[in-house]
């Protein structure tokens, strides 16, 4: 299911620093220019590293083998770098490796000539993506074998055949440099942040809904009380359901506390939110640093770690983290609303004739189901390390394992938060045939988007398409009042 | 294929399924039809269950709600709304598709449960059933939201939507998804009106779960012999040392999936003039000489995953089970054939490809360390560093070995047992349940990784060993290690000039997947047997 469908602006790749949104932008589609001072400054600095013979110097210490042949160095160091396997990426995220590429090799010090990007930028403008596959990286020195697809299709090396096209020849520095970061590992997590932040907001929406329809107590989105808790993003999340409540004849200060999955909503969601946060911190300065080695100041060429997937992969760990405790609250939330004797007095399944009706009993089954397998994925990838490269790359970071994980984790995510909109807009139209009370005004809105695609069930319906659609009205994006 | 029997069609009664046969089906290499006893015996229960709605003698799922439902009593009139709505309210699934084999192991898995003649359900649900399978026009399965208790609810669910003809339901035709009224009009079958207990016995039961641990068994059991073949190619290449695999040795420890694995890697070294080449040499590492103790572990870990998934294939496992022979006097309706139990529960199969997961990556792990020291140059007995040849002239297969760490680290997260966790369901009724579905699924992607690692052994042995032989001539290859190579050759010789190694990798795993390297080999021990094989070659 697609997270996204509509058109994107061209972005520029200046001086200025990018985003997350830019990345997610350049992968649905955006054409992207680069700024002409980076160019010039780009060849200036590149004229400079012209003399240092990196490649071979590389090459002869990986392999002890002085004799390489010095003609055909390049093309047979990313060719012996395509040992990727497995199922080809979405298109979305090579255009977000190749951009975030982009952005680390425009800067100056990787020593690339201008026509290293130029060439990057038609691929991505005419759309001559290749296919990558997804696995075989461990994020250190860099996401070698992935990005290595790229530096075969920008150099020609795969016989790309187009009238307009014209294959980089590389330098021996660009070839190592086309490769030699976790540009891979960053696009996914730039594309996980975004995709995060959607459904951390659908949560947010189906929380409210979800107090709502069982008559929470109000006490627990009292600004003094969350306040007191410390976390800027708890109080945040109350302030967000309060506006959502705004107005409501049901959620009100009585003195019956909620359970945890109700009370203790925003301290869970703001922790989450507080995450996600953070990550995004982790991938925006990722995206805007030069993962590369060497980099080249003037004469000096300096060998660093800088490939080293570290940063992105915890950011990823910890997400996923997050992303799971967001699945098991809102499950619970649905679980509440299925139980007859749990609701507050709602029929169970929330369908009427129950016995002959089964309802909504097995839209919680898919949610718990899906909470359970996030709980797997959300293992952390960045624990492990296995040496590599005859012990010399001792130390690795299972990056792109790590984001590959959070993206197939907030797949399940939007599902599970999907079902909880479901049953909540069943459950609101079974409190008001009841109470007549009106829903406050925002989730009024929200609830008659819901009914746009999906109907209130008399009787026992078929699930699946129901959740389908609103999964997709989820990963589309439903902001926050 | 084991046995090798060529069977152009199977009958199914309930009890007699093999392997074999369910690997015919998946293949599409035999058809399948009901056996006219397992047809009486259902009719015999579904006379019971008929007779038990018309006398109002209250039987789950027949005249009551479901799950926690249960409580609710419905009128007989309306017994079959009760299973259309069960079918309809209950295809809840999400997420990628089954491909053809396991949704075609799924309905014949869950035809023969039903032919078992102990559900209460009409022939004709098996008899369509098995008809789809015989013209291959399948349901569209999600494999998404199933906690693999009360069974696969929801994948068995969409499965019962083909079957009724629901405008909901979906199946796809050569490759084409189509609605389920057209498809069935193509398999040429009337949509089924269901009636009491057809929703229940479409829907309970393990059976997605345990069609993917079952193709998981088959393409592990494969995998075990190839990741032995490549252990005694890296055996041969790291010039190791035959002690660790003497009879005598696994005598004293008598493992039997080691002293299998020891037998094995003999066979295939046998005559080799490269084992035991370095006299100063006394031990190798681990991943060479502990090789029979963990692939062995391996071997009894599958041959335990096999004996316990094969319980289910000929097993009934809906709720309530029809045992019109048991007359309890115990109870206060001794003429009650109706017991409900929990038959339905995934947990067998949950738990046995948790085990089977942690087998297989832990094979990789160790054939990720044997290429490890073939690429390592101050590990591998004086191979060049990385395997820089003449053939790969820059980095040679330096680069392959991170991929097979980045693979091995993946099943390191995916080991983590599904099985182990459990999120209470339909009102806390179904309080304890499976997650079958979730761990044979993660079973699956972690076979996969650890196919292509396999594969990257033995492209690295194939290639050390080209570099002993061209070292010296006088080489002489273990015979069944010398046809390895042979065959990889001939297999990487299909390939185009300018394959990149990616590709190389992935025909090799294409063919690990398949089973066919060293099929021929007689000697060599099948990967579940129950018992030492004759062996041909004993000790060096």
């Amino acid at each position: 299911m697609s997270w996204d469908t509509s058109p994107h602006s061209p972005i520029e790749i200046g001086a200025d620093t990018i985003t997350c949104e830019d990345i997610w932008s350049i992968a649905y589609g955006a054409p992207i220019s680069i700024a002409q001072e980076r160019m010039t400054e780009m060849d200036d600095n590149a004229q400079a590293a012209a003399h240092i013979p990196i490649l071979a110097a590389k090459q002869h210490w990986l392999t002890g083998n002085p004799e390489s042949s010095a003609e055909n160095l390049a093309e047979g160091f990313i060719l012996g770098h395509c040992a990727g396997v497995g199922e080809p990426f979405a298109k979305e995220i090579v255009r977000a490796a190749i951009a975030a590429r982009i952005k680390v090799l425009s800067s100056s010090i990787s020593g690339c000539r201008s026509v290293v990007v130029e060439r990057l930028k038609e691929l991505l403008n005419n759309d001559w993506v290749p296919d990558v596959p997804s696995q075989g990286s461990v994020g250190a020195a860099g996401d070698l074998a992935p990005m290595a697809y790229i530096a075969r299709r920008v150099c020609g090396f795969d016989n790309f055949q187009h009238p307009d096209f014209t294959p980089l020849i590389p330098t021996d520095k660009e070839a190592l440099s086309l490769i030699n970061g976790i540009s891979l590992s960053t696009a996914i997590a730039a594309l996980a942040i975004v995709r995060s932040e959607r459904v951390f907001q659908a949560a947010v929406w189906a929380a409210g809904l979800t107090m709502e329809v069982v008559q929470a107590q109000s006490k627990c989105i009292d600004s003094r009380g969350l306040d007191a808790r410390n976390h800027p993003e708890v109080s945040e999340v109350g302030t967000y359901l309060r506006t959502i409540l705004d107005g409501s004849k049901r959620v009100l200060p009585t003195n019956n506390p909620d359970a945890f999955s109700i009370r203790a909503g925003p301290s869970v969601m703001g922790a989450v939110w507080r995450t996600i946060r953070f990550a995004r911190t982790e991938v925006e300065r990722e995206l805007n640093g030069v993962s590369d080695n060497p980099l080249i100041f003037g004469q000096d060429s300096i060998e660093t770690g800088n490939f080293h997937g570290a940063t992105v992969g915890m950011a990823m760990d910890h997400l996923k983290t997050a992303l799971t405790q967001l699945a098991t609250l809102s499950e619970r939330r649905t679980f509440r609303l299925t139980h007859g004797k749990l609701s507050n007095n709602l029929p169970s399944f929330l369908v009427d004739g129950t016995g002959l009706n089964s309802g909504f009993m097995l839209a919680q089954y898919t949610a718990a189901a899906l909470a359970s397998e996030m709980k797997g994925l959300a293992h952390p990838a960045s624990v492990d390390t296995i040496p590599t490269v005859q012990h010399h790359e001792d130390h690795v970071s299972m990056s792109p394992i790590a984001a590959r994980m959070a993206l197939e984790s907030l797949e399940c995510l939007a599902d599970v938060v999907a079902i909880e909109l479901l049953v909540g807009a069943q459950a609101l139209d079974l409190r008001f045939r009841d109470d007549k009370l009106a829903a406050p005004s925002q989730l009024q809105n929200l609830h008659d988007t819901i009914r746009l695609s999906v109907q209130f069930w008399q009787d026992d319906e078929v699930l699946h398409p129901a959740i389908r659609a609103l999964s997709d009205m989820v990963r589309q994006g439903i902001p926050l009042p | 294929m084991e046995g090798c029997i060529s069977i152009t069609s199977i009958s199914i009664d309930g009890s007699g399924l093999t392997l074999t046969q369910i690997e015919h089906i998946a293949n599409k290499t035999c058809t399948v039809h009901l056996a006219k006893h397992a047809r009486e015996k259902m009719l015999a229960s579904y006379a019971w269950v008929q007779q038990a709605g018309q006398d109002n003698k209250p039987v789950y799922g027949v005249n009551t709600g479901f799950g926690s439902l249960a409580r609710v009593s419905i009128p007989p009139t309306q017994s079959s709304a009760l299973s259309r709505n069960l079918i309809r309210s209950h295809a809840a699934g999400v997420g990628p598709i089954a491909d053809e084999p396991t949704t075609r192991v799924m309905m014949l898995l869950r035809a023969n449960a039903l032919a078992k003649g102990v559900s209460g359900c009409r022939p004709l649900l098996v008899e369509h059933l098995l008809h789809l399978l015989n013209v291959n026009i399948l349901p569209k399965i999600p494999m998404q939201g199933s906690c693999g208790s009360s069974g696969d609810l929801a994948p068995l669910a969409h499965l019962g939507l083909m079957l009724i003809g629901d405008p909901e339901g979906e199946a796809i035709v050569d490759g084409q998804t189509i609605d389920a009224p057209s498809a069935l009009e193509q398999a040429g079958l009337p949509p089924i009106i269901l009636e009491a207990k057809d929703g229940l016995a479409i829907t309970n039961g393990a059976q997605l779960s345990t069609a993917i641990a079952t193709l998981n068994i088959i393409e592990g059991k494969r995998l075990i012999l190839a990741a032995e073949v490549a252990a005694a190619m890296s055996m041969e290449a790291l010039l190791g040392i035959s002690r660790a695999i003497h009879p005598e040795v696994h005598k004293m420890r008598p493992y039997l999936g080691a002293k299998q694995c020891a037998a094995n890697l003999r066979a295939l070294t046998h005559g080799s003039s490269l084992l035991d080449s370095v006299p100063e040499k006394l031990q190798d590492a681990y991943s060479i000489r502990c090789t029979p103790q963990i692939l062995g572990s391996v071997r009894d870990m599958m041959r335990f995953v096999e004996q316990q998934v094969s319980v289910e294939w000929n097993s009934a496992t809906d709720n309530p089970l029809i045992l019109l022979h048991v007359h309890d006097l115990t109870q206060n309706d001794p003429d009650n054939k109706a017991f409900s139990a929990g038959m339905f529960h995934g947990e067998p199969i949950g738990m046995a490809m948790d085990s089977f997961k942690i087998a297989i990556a832990e094979m990789a792990s160790l054939s990720e360390r044997r290429l490890y020291r073939i690429t390592t140059g101050n590990l591998s007995q004086l191979l060049p560093p990385g395997l820089v040849g003449k053939d790969r002239p820059n980095i040679g297969m330096m680069v392959p070995q991170t991929t097979a760490a980045a693979l091995v680290s993946e099943n390191k997260a995916l080991g983590w047992p599904a099985s182990l966790d459990s999120i209470p369901t339909c009102e806390d009724q179904e309080d304890h349940i499976a997650m079958s579905t979730v761990a044979s699924r993660r079973a699956r992607k972690v076979l996969r990784n650890a196919q292509r690692v396999v594969a990257i052994e033995l492209l690295s042995a194939y290639e050390a060993l080209r570099f002993r032989l061209y070292e010296s001539t006088s080489t002489t290859l273990g015979v069944g290690v010398q046809t390895a190579v042979q065959y990889l050759e001939a297999l990487l010789n299909e390939l185009p000039q300018k394959s990149t190694i990616g590709e190389q990798i992935e025909h090799i795993a294409a063919d690990i997947h398949q089973g066919h390297l060293l099929q021929d080999m007689p000697e060599l021990i099948s990967s579940t047997q129950h018992d030492m094989h004759t062996q041909k070659y004993g000790v060096h």
